[in-house]
């Protein structure tokens, strides 16, 4: 045994930071921890090359509050994925998804659950780091050069000089008296390698780099540019699109509205009744019903009073004269853009072809949208004819009435 | 490390003896008593008649049937992670595996009753249900008695061959001591996981989920799956405490062993909630009338209760109760735990099962509430009282410890850190 202060590092002018003592075996370790444990030392550790079962109640540690450090991150992670989505969809900025409630559990579980966890893992990994006392590069027992068995086949207790009962002499007796292996003062030599130099420069550089993106970000927030904005990513920023008095980038030819294929026809140009189909013939607009194929009827007149209701009083009104409940709304709302509908009975339109009536409801004109996907061929005749009996009935005179019933109106 | 000697086995107590006929004649006894008044019930008195009893003998089937694969399930990942920690108390699930030759014949009276083209408990069996309704003719090809017939030999077959496979072999190395015969046990353990998944989900999409024939989930396999591991811990748990309190197992099987069979029945607490979730919040976003059907009918109404004691008792209230390892270490708290799961992964298949009798499934009018009767109770606990006979039957004559398997040193010297 050799209980001797050998200072292989030869400065007596270091401070004392402890005594450590080996064992042979878990066992004699645990029996020696025991004993320290009893003799009141508050500040020491055992230390082995693996983790060995039952030293924490031999050292009289007690249970980690690990546990309950976990499942406080993880509660409190329940506590913000809650309560943030509860504000920003059920209060702050209410947006109706798909028809379901603003604020439905089954949508929120998934990032409660996540959060949870998170917060729960940080708890396990950050929490078990600060309890251990870690990261550290340097402890005073490490100048000791017997402990550096302790990663290979060393067991150790080492009494760190700042124990309130740290007395070296007793404490030696105390080892020797336990059977240890050897005991040996160590240390503290202060040589705390903070961070090994490499890792500190290349830390540094990248944390330079990582500042460089923030600071454009910043400037970017307080200043403003006529510059395009930069394009990390393209997206779809870039599209061989059309632009108005710009040569095409797609085609070699630069035209971008593309020439008839020959060989080909366009579906109107195969049209075998355009009086019907297209309300123009050659290239006039007709200014008769196709009376050949649709002659017209009181059947028709219903057909075309019941899509008018369907498609066109939203807007036009039931009477025709643009005062729908649309157009209602929409100018009670004051918007500037909003182009009032005409009003079917006036003598613009009484006048106008019935080819283009027709046409306006194929295609559109100004705001409204083209019915030609809505309504079918035979519907929009039918309509034409609904809205030319309205514009009559409007503008009518008592002559119009039948002899007979002219006597009610009065 | 001073491993004990695994000799100290050997001084175990570790045999039935004549606690195994004891069990036999009297579980099997009261299980064909309760299922023949079970029957008789269901013919004569109770409201739903022949088809009522076979949908509550459908729940107790899924419920043992259950039990087992969690055992199937045990048995191969433990030797698929060659794990060293249960090697003591591994027997347990290989003699729950080794009832699936019981099952078959339990299983009958469902398959006699598609045959026969009953459609009171699988509609589609019906011929007649059948051809009128569009969906069920247009998955003719799958649903079909003759086709339900053959999986179902196929599961059989393969289950029935595993449990002799892994029970088998582990009887003979307590003879031989042949620690060969647990390296092919470990190499086959792959293969047999992969065959055990694909019969465990298609059995359950042919036993459960085609009980209401419109209706499907592809999580649904995966959801018979986490009940059936907790099921099977539940059920090794109550067996091993039950066997100590006869003064079995007792050096074989520590508080360690109890602990980490109690952290599996935690985990999978916690999977089933999991899963069961998953499969309800797709469909609850999607919320597409041929998926929300099967649901609507279990969140409403008297359903709708049953669903939410599901979410607690199944799920929030044990997970908290059994996260501790006081909880787990404790051998009361951990069985009374053991119970509750077992009772409600119970519930849960009765809430699986049964809105779909009386034609009340997908797509009908009216919400049926719960109409618990007699005879629910007297098929699904006739069924698990058979089956704990048939537990006793298996293991009448073995040993309840693989004496000889190589690792049961390193399981006797296990010790939660």
């Amino acid at each position: 045994m050799q209980a001797s202060a050998n200072t292989d590092h030869g400065e007596a002018s270091a401070p004392l930071a402890g005594i450590l003592a080996e064992f042979d075996g878990p066992g004699a370790l645990k029996k020696a921890a025991t004993r320290v444990r009893d003799a009141g030392f508050t500040r020491w550790d055992c230390y082995s090359p693996f983790p060995v079962h039952g030293i924490d109640p031999a050292m009289g540690v007690r249970p980690t509050i690990l546990p309950w450090i976990i499942l406080g991150m993880g509660l409190t992670g329940l506590t913000i994925a809650t309560v943030l989505q509860w504000w920003t969809n059920g209060v702050d900025y209410p947006f109706l998804i798909s028809g379901k409630p603003l604020f439905g559990l089954p949508a929120n579980i998934p990032i409660m659950f996540e959060l949870t966890i998170l917060l729960s893992a940080f708890g396990a990994f950050f929490g078990s780091l600060i309890l251990n006392d870690l990261p550290r590069f340097y402890r005073p027992i490490f100048s000791s050069k017997r402990f550096r068995k302790v990663t290979d086949n060393g067991f150790f207790i080492g009494i760190d000089a700042n124990d309130p009962q740290f007395d070296p002499n007793k404490i030696k007796t105390l080892f020797a008296d336990m059977g240890t292996m050897g005991v040996e003062e160590f240390y503290d030599h202060d040589n705390r390698a903070a961070l090994p130099r490499p890792i500190f420069r290349v830390g540094m550089i990248l944390f330079l780099l990582g500042l460089i993106p923030l600071a454009f970000a910043v400037k970017s927030r307080h200043s403003t540019s006529s510059q395009p904005r930069w394009h990390f990513w393209r997206d779809m920023d870039f599209q061989p699109v059309v632009r108005a008095q710009r040569a095409s980038a797609f085609f070699p030819d630069g035209r971008a509205l593309r020439p008839q294929v020959e060989g080909t026809l366009a579906r109107e140009q195969a049209d075998k009744d355009p009086h019907l189909n297209q309300g123009k013939v050659n290239g006039k607009l007709v200014t008769t019903f196709p009376k050949a194929v649709l002659p017209l009827s009181m059947e028709m007149m219903v057909r075309g009073r019941d899509r008018f209701n369907t498609y066109c009083a939203p807007c036009h009104g039931r009477d025709g004269k643009g005062k729908g409940l649309v157009a209602t709304r929409a100018s009670s709302l004051g918007e500037g853009t909003w182009v009032p509908p005409s009003n079917l009975t006036d003598a613009r339109i009484a006048k106008m072809p019935v080819g283009e009536i027709y046409q306006t409801i194929r295609y559109g004109v100004r705001n409204m949208p083209k019915y030609g996907p809505q309504i079918e061929v035979r519907d929009r005749w039918a309509i034409v004819a609904y809205i030319r009996a309205l514009q009559r009935s409007q503008n009518a005179s008592i002559k119009d009435v039948p002899e007979a019933d002219r006597g009610k109106l009065k | 490390m001073n491993h004990p000697n695994p000799e100290v086995v050997l001084n175990d107590d570790r045999h039935l003896g004549p606690l195994g006929p004891k069990i036999l004649r009297t579980m099997g006894g009261l299980g064909l008593l309760l299922l023949i008044v079970g029957l008789i019930l269901g013919i004569t008195g109770t409201e739903g008649g022949m088809s009522r009893f076979l949908f509550a003998y459908t729940t107790g089937f899924a419920f043992i049937l259950s039990i087992a694969l969690g055992a199937m399930f045990f048995v191969l990942v433990n030797h698929l992670t060659r794990a060293g920690w249960c090697a003591s108390s591994r027997r347990i699930a290989e003699i729950t595996l080794g009832t699936m030759p019981i099952l078959a014949v339990l299983f009958l009276p469902i398959l006699v009753s598609v045959l026969m083209g009953y459609g009171g408990l699988f509609s589609w069996a019906d011929h007649g249900i059948a051809s009128k309704d569009h969906l069920i003719h247009l998955k003719a090809g799958y649903l079909n008695p003759v086709f339900f017939a053959i999986r179902w030999v196929i599961y059989f077959a393969i289950w029935i061959q595993l449990s002799k496979y892994y029970l088998g072999n582990s009887l003979r190395q307590d003879d031989s001591g042949d620690p060969a015969l647990t390296s092919r046990m470990q190499k086959w353990s792959a293969l047999s996981t992969l065959l055990f998944a694909l019969t465990l989900t298609f059995a359950s999409f042919d036993l459960l989920m085609s009980l209401d024939p419109h209706w499907f989930s592809t999580i649904f396999g995966v959801y018979y799956f986490a009940g059936s591991v907790i099921a099977f811990q539940a059920f090794g748990i109550l067996a091993m405490v039950l066997l100590q309190r006869k003064g079995k197992l007792e050096k074989s099987v520590s508080i360690e062993h109890f602990h980490d069979w109690g952290k599996l029945l935690f985990a999978f607490v916690f999977f089933w909630g999991y899963i069961a979730y998953s499969q309800f919040m797709l469909i609850w976003y999607a919320n597409i009338p041929e998926e929300t059907g099967w649901f609507h009918v279990r969140i409403t109404g008297s359903w709708g209760g049953v669903a939410l004691i599901l979410v607690f008792a199944h799920f929030v209230i044990p997970f908290a109760g059994l996260m501790s390892r006081h909880a787990k270490r404790n051998l009361a708290s951990l069985s009374f735990w053991a119970m509750w799961m077992l009772i409600m992964h119970c519930i849960d298949l009765y809430w699986v099962v049964m809105p779909n009798q009386g034609g009340h499934g997908h797509g009908s009018e009216s919400i049926p509430g719960v109409h618990f009767q007699a005879v629910d109770l007297l098929a699904i606990l006739g069924l698990f009282s058979l089956f704990v006979a048939g537990v006793a039957y298996v293991g009448r004559h073995c040993s309840l410890v693989a004496i000889k398997e190589p690792r049961l040193a390193e399981s006797l010297a296990f010790e939660n850190v």
